[in-house]
């Protein structure tokens, strides 16, 4: 049995079996030789019950392991940015502004075109030819990221990239 | 992380450690003890709740001096025995709302 509870230990996390494992062995020895001396459904019951508790303990620490984690991966509190990249304190103002905006002009076309019925009536649906849009998505693309590519070479080569302006940022602060 | 109000068992653990330190072994047999049998702890279940107040700093772990084996030992920290009076008030003015209710329910 005990040999059982220490291979049941080990699906513990290391942190939890490096601070209770040999507690949790020793007071598992005790409470066997106490149990030792009873009937044997009372020794059946302590045995269910140390193992749906390790296994119970074992899932909680897991997880509680796994939520640390996630917490020292994706930080809540606020990141540390430099006071030039902040945006200005009443972006999220505007921002919901603008989503107002959006969610009243959706809004507002919904209501046209429920008013219109007969004026608009539906067009069947469009049917693709050829394909042509999506060489065209592609085509257009490429074209854009050619010429970002461009731009940031000719900033590049004037010393006004981003890079640039960065360590520019630092040599001034230091 | 132990928040009011607490579960029997946790309430039953820190019960045992208001009274004096205590180790392991030796909660599990107060707790049963306490509660007539009804309430036994497995190792896991203790240990889990143990890791859990500690984190919380509601008891802390320290090595019992006069054992040959430096056994570890718990107590009770006084946030954690701040936390066990406030539960223990909430439950006495629950009981007393609730003695309240039932006798004017019988009358």
């Amino acid at each position: 049995m005990l040999r059982i509870y220490r291979a049941l230990l080990h699906l513990y996390p290391a942190s939890h079996r490096e601070l209770f494992g040999a507690e949790m062995i020793a007071v598992f020895s005790q409470m066997q030789a106490d149990t030792a001396k009873k009937s044997m459904t009372a020794r059946g019951v302590f045995s269910l019950r140390e193992a749906a508790g390790l296994l119970r303990g074992a899932m909680r620490e897991q997880v509680r392991a796994l939520g640390a984690h996630v917490r020292l991966s994706f930080p809540t509190r606020r990141f540390t940015m430099r006071n030039g990249f902040r945006f200005p304190k009443s972006t999220p103002v505007l921002m919901t502004i603008i989503l107002a905006g959006l969610v009243l002009a959706i809004e507002k076309g919904k209501a046209i075109q429920a008013s219109l019925p007969a004026v608009n009536p539906q067009i069947g649906p469009i049917q693709p030819e050829h394909h042509t849009l999506l060489p065209i998505i592609a085509l257009a693309f490429a074209f854009f990221y050619v010429a970002g590519a461009l731009g940031w070479a000719i900033l590049f080569a004037l010393r006004r990239s981003g890079v640039h302006r960065l360590a520019d940022m630092s040599a001034q602060q230091k | 992380m132990e928040t009011l109000p607490l579960t029997e068992p946790v309430l039953l653990i820190l019960l045992s450690l208001a009274g004096q330190p205590r180790h392991g072994y030796s909660i599990l047999k107060d707790v049963e003890h306490m509660s007539d049998g009804r309430v036994v702890l497995s190792t896991g279940t203790l240990y889990g709740a143990l890791r859990r107040l500690l984190d919380d700093d509601w008891i802390e772990r320290f090595e019992e001096r006069d054992s040959s084996r430096g056994r570890q030992a718990y107590r009770l920290t006084p946030q954690g025995r701040r936390n066990l009076q406030l539960e223990v008030s909430r439950m006495k003015h629950l009981t007393r709302l609730a003695n309240l209710r039932v006798a004017v329910k019988e009358s």
